[in-house]
């Protein structure tokens, strides 16, 4: 049998609720890999092992009644620390919100636990998902599991970096300009940002609410439809919750993609921003895939990359400065360098510079729908390279390589990363897959026959397995 | 028929029209006399086209005469503001940058107007672009009172509130950003309403501010104000903002009792946030009075200071209008009056979190209005807080100084009708209130508007300039 | 923020914004600023960072 962390939910979930995989087994299990490895990577703020026992002992009682919640049922999960927990720290990984303790579960925090999830711990991320990969903060960055001198990418460091050791089955992400599908590219899993609106951002801590999406990072894009089932609810507590009927996240699971019409953005990653031969060669590979799966591929054009990335960093830095001006002014040093050079530019725009990203946005929102009426997906890289050293991530970050994931920001569109192959130094490449709103399930099932096509989830870290094989 | 037509309201002009008791022609050409004789004193028109309006009298005349009329507009004289695009007809915004400006379509709403049949009699004097004045330094002079011509209408929709006053035609259009449509139609003793944020398409009026310009209506009366709306309503999927909702029959409940609804009177806004003119205060309490006769439930409501939808307002408008404008005011100033360059160059100076700011702030106010208004119809505040200032003496800072009292339905997008209710002692100018409703509830307003107006005399009485 | 500004930061903002301001107007726009500084104010309530959103931004679709 394969070894219980490397499960997928969808593996796992049949033998839960069979009972022939007993939640408390399957706890107890990945808490003592994050204690036997998350000393070297990073990924947890704070585990929570007492609190996570009780959960799966009460899992495990519901499920032996015969209460079975569903699929999530008995899974252990991880949450960004920036994700509420009622009476547990959430912190931001700031000095700022070292002691804050919020008095109620985000949206998202109860639906998971409703649905029977066993929460492991809060995970690490950029400071106020913002400010990284930053080594002056109260607790150290993410380290990249598949080579631990290497950069998990952010903001949501930790949950990609768990994910991909194994040190829980499922994790919570944020994307305000990237942060679910950068670390689901460098760490080498699944990670959805879903349409703007499907899932609720109440009890989040802000960034930049109309980028704002919170979202689920996992294995493969399969689990990632499962953690989709209990996550797109409408919530009435936030004011940008879409009020919509359920994509059909179950339904989907169950279609091939034969048929469907494939754009790629090629212009994005062969002229608007400098991309590594490895990455290009990994798209060009997984068209070839997506043709034998039956799929139409041809190119589409879209504004160029440097037209979404100018309208996102204006609005991101007005709304994450309106947020953070207060305690910006009055606590400075309670920010990470990272973190307050970014927040601080926001003081720098003038509201028509806003007022203009904003009637920009509504332009290339008009743009891209255009360019659905002809395609169901579009395919282009998440990150134009593999995992940097940690360190270097600064270097990575210029106008000559204009992000891939802010575009689907700007439009709300639901946007996967999927990992499309390994480099020649043994890190994973890159593939996003992005669609219509609220067509997540589709896009997930785009993302997912492209795994079941391809053996690349098979592989774990190797670096990872030599040290847990030393270590066991 | 005998009399003045053009002192008819669009009520009882269409039901002569439809009774081929009145034609079309007749109503235009009495309309376009009234214009002659006194555009000289109000400068109500921008761009005054009687021989269009005449053609499109006789063609309404022809399709009246062999089948009927198309509604209730059907042969109405109607003038447009003139920031309301006009296919073939300049539309200046009142402006010398625009001077030369003729649009090759008609905004949607005009096209509506046209296709109701009403008859377009031009384009009317606005503040330019629907926030510098009343100004000296444009290319034509501003509108005057037709109350006492030494006044200001109010603004922006000034030619559209003077012109209606004095029967140079039966209705215009307005758009409303902040005041602009109920401050002319206080000042002027109209009815005039900006409807729910959503319902008119704005595509083709030229924009002030995108999240908080409305189009709308303003006529004599408020039954009026109904017919004509009806005519300007439509989905326009081509305004993002514009909403996709049932229409109902603005006038369908226009005869129903008002007895046992609710109106809750905004006492402090127009007593002490700010305080309005005593012969304001007096009308108000007399409306008051009118209703509890009308068998209504008056209840006082506490909303958020004033001054906080005003500041709401103000940076949202200005941020808006300098992000339209500031490519033109860099480039060539001096094309811009005074007035309107210093207050949209004021949006200059904001940052990006003041705006961001400014919207979080109006999603509170929101909410709290909304909770204001659980069991009640209708709110009633001051229409404008002081009756028709001296034109030569209007502050260009007034809206800093002191907090606006319609732009918290520009700031909440509910709809909010403002409708005569007297003439202050002495001067005979007129005093108005506002009555705001629910989203989407035009119709509740309109037959509390409705019933006020027959309860009371207001309407029989117009400017004297008329019996001159 | 205070509810004053110096001439000096006044022509800042002016510069920054490009725009030209007649010398005999000055005085008038830097008094006028400063109640719209009282109003940047006014729109500045303490909240926390899990305050209610800005506004809501609506994909094609919704």
């Amino acid at each position: 049998m394969t070894a219980l962390h490397d499960l997928t939910i969808a593996e796992a979930a049949p033998l839960l609720k069979a009972k022939k995989l007993s939640p408390v087994e399957l706890t107890a299990s990945y808490l003592s890999r994050i204690e036997a490895f998350d000393g070297q990577l990073n990924a947890f703020i704070r585990v929570l092992p007492e609190q996570a026992m009780a959960a799966a002992r009460k899992a495990e009682g519901e499920i032996m009644r015969g209460d079975y919640k569903g699929p999530l049922h008995g899974v252990p999960i991880g949450l960004k620390d920036i994700y509420n927990t009622k009476g547990i720290p959430t912190t931001g990984h700031s000095a700022l919100y070292k002691d804050h303790v919020p008095e109620e579960d985000a949206t998202t925090t109860r639906l998971l636990a409703e649905a029977g999830t066993i929460l492991l711990g809060k995970l690490s991320t950029w400071e106020f998902a913002i400010g990284g990969t930053s080594f002056d903060l109260p607790w150290p960055p993410a380290k990249n599991p598949w080579n631990l001198a290497h950069d998990p990418a952010g903001s949501s460091s930790g949950s990609g970096a768990a994910i991909a050791a194994g040190l829980a089955m499922g994790s919570m992400g944020t994307d305000t300009g990237g942060s679910i599908r950068g670390p689901a590219a460098w760490c080498g899993i699944s990670g959805l940002k879903p349409t703007y609106g499907l899932v609720s951002r109440r009890g989040i801590l802000p960034l930049s609410f109309s980028l704002d999406h919170g979202g689920p990072m996992c294995w493969t894009s399969e689990d990632c439809a499962l953690m989709m089932e209990v996550l797109a609810q409408h919530d009435p507590l936030d004011p940008g919750s879409a009020d919509v009927a359920k994509p059909d996240f179950a339904g989907s699971r169950q279609k091939d993609v034969k048929g469907l019409r494939i754009g790629v953005v090629r212009h994005f990653f062969e002229s608007d921003a400098e991309t590594d031969p490895e990455i290009k060669a990994g798209i060009e590979a997984a068209l070839v895939t997506f043709r034998e799966l039956g799929c139409a591929v041809t190119d589409v054009t879209l504004s160029p990359l440097s037209a979404y990335g100018d309208a996102a960093a204006l609005i991101s830095r007005s709304e994450a400065f309106a947020f953070h001006e207060e305690t910006l002014m009055a606590t400075p040093e309670l920010y990470g360098e990272l973190a307050r050079q970014r927040i601080m530019m926001g003081a720098f725009i003038r509201a028509c510079d806003y007022v203009n990203a904003l009637r920009e946005r509504g332009r290339l929102i008009a743009e891209i729908a255009s360019v659905f009426e002809s395609v169901d997906v579009l395919i282009c890289p998440t990150m134009p390279g593999v995992a940097p050293k940690l360190g270097d991530l600064g270097n990575m970050m210029s106008r000559s390589r204009p992000s891939f994931t802010r575009v689907f920001n700007l439009t709300g569109s639901p946007a996967l990363s999927v990992c499309s192959g390994f480099s020649t130094a043994g890190l994973p490449l890159n593939m996003q897959i992005v669609g219509r709103p609220f067509q997540d399930d589709l896009v997930l099932r785009v993302g997912s026959a492209f795994e079941k096509a391809t053996s690349y989830r098979d592989l774990r870290p190797a670096q990872w397995a030599q040290q847990a094989l030393a270590a066991e | 028929m005998t009399g003045d037509p053009t002192l008819l309201t669009i009520r009882e002009a269409s039901t002569l029209i439809a009774e081929r008791k009145l034609s079309p022609v007749e109503l235009t050409k009495a309309c376009i006399a009234r214009t002659e004789a006194l555009d000289a004193t109000l400068s109500t028109y921008v761009a005054f086209t009687p021989e269009l309006a005449l053609d499109a009298a006789r063609a309404a005349e022809a399709e009246i005469g062999t089948s009927g009329p198309r509604g209730p507009m059907h042969g109405i004289p109607v003038g447009l503001k003139d920031i309301y695009d006009t296919a073939g007809v300049a539309t200046t915004a009142h402006s010398n940058l625009l001077k030369s400006r003729v649009p090759a379509e008609d905004a949607f709403t005009v096209t509506k107007l046209r296709e109701s049949g009403a008859v377009i009699t031009g384009k009317l004097g606005t503040f330019e672009f629907a926030i510098g004045g009343p100004s000296f330094d444009l290319f034509t002079l501003p509108a005057r009172n037709p109350w006492d011509p030494a006044r200001t209408t109010g603004g922006s929709s000034s030619g559209s509130g003077a012109a209606v006053a004095a029967g140079m035609v039966l209705g215009a259009t307005g758009s409303d950003t902040g005041a602009s449509i109920r401050s002319p139609s206080s000042l002027c003793g109209l009815a005039g309403i900006k409807p729910t944020y959503g319902l008119l398409s704005r595509r083709g009026i030229l924009p002030l501010s995108q999240s908080l310009d409305h189009a709308g209506p303003m006529c004599w009366t408020v039954e009026d104000a109904a017919l004509m709306l009806q005519a300007m309503v439509g989905h326009d999927p081509l305004d993002p903002a514009c909403a996709d909702v049932a229409v109902p029959d603005f006038t369908e409940k226009l005869d129903e009792t008002v007895k046992g609804k609710t109106i809750g009177v905004i006492r402090h806004f127009h007593e002490t946030d700010h305080e309005a003119a005593p012969p304001v205060l007096a009308a108000i309490e007399q409306a008051i009075a009118v209703y509890r006769s009308l068998g209504c439930v008056i209840k006082e409501v506490t909303l958020p200071p004033l001054m906080d939808f005003a500041a709401v307002g103000l940076i949202i408008m200005s941020s808006e209008a300098f992000a339209i404008h500031e490519a033109d005011l860099r480039a060539t100033p001096e094309l811009y009056g005074e007035i309107a360059r210093d207050r949209i160059s004021m949006g200059g100076l904001l940052t990006g979190a003041d705006y961001v700011q400014a919207l979080r702030r109006r999603q509170e106010l929101c909410a709290a209005v909304a909770e204001a208004m659980i069991g009640v119809d209708v709110l009633l505040t001051a229409g404008s807080p002081f009756p028709a200032q001296p034109i030569d003496n209007v502050p260009k800072w007034l809206m800093y100084q002191k907090p606006s009292i319609t732009m918290p339905f520009n700031v909440t997008g509910l709809p909010a009708l403002a409708l005569c209710a007297g003439y202050e002692p002495g001067t005979g100018l007129p005093v108005a209130m506002q009555l705001v409703g629910h989203p989407f509830a035009e119709t509740t307003v309109f037959q509390l508007g409705h019933a006020y107006e027959q309860a009371t005399q207001w309407r029989a009485t117009r400017p004297a300039l008329l019996a001159a | 923020m205070s509810e004053t500004i110096s001439t000096e930061a006044f022509q800042v903002l002016l510069d920054r914004a490009g725009i030209r301001v007649k010398p005999e107007h000055m005085e008038e726009m830097r008094s006028a600023f400063m109640l719209l500084q009282a109003m940047r104010e006014r729109v500045r309530k303490p909240r926390g960072y899990d305050a209610e959103p800005a506004h809501i931004f609506a994909p094609m679709g919704r």
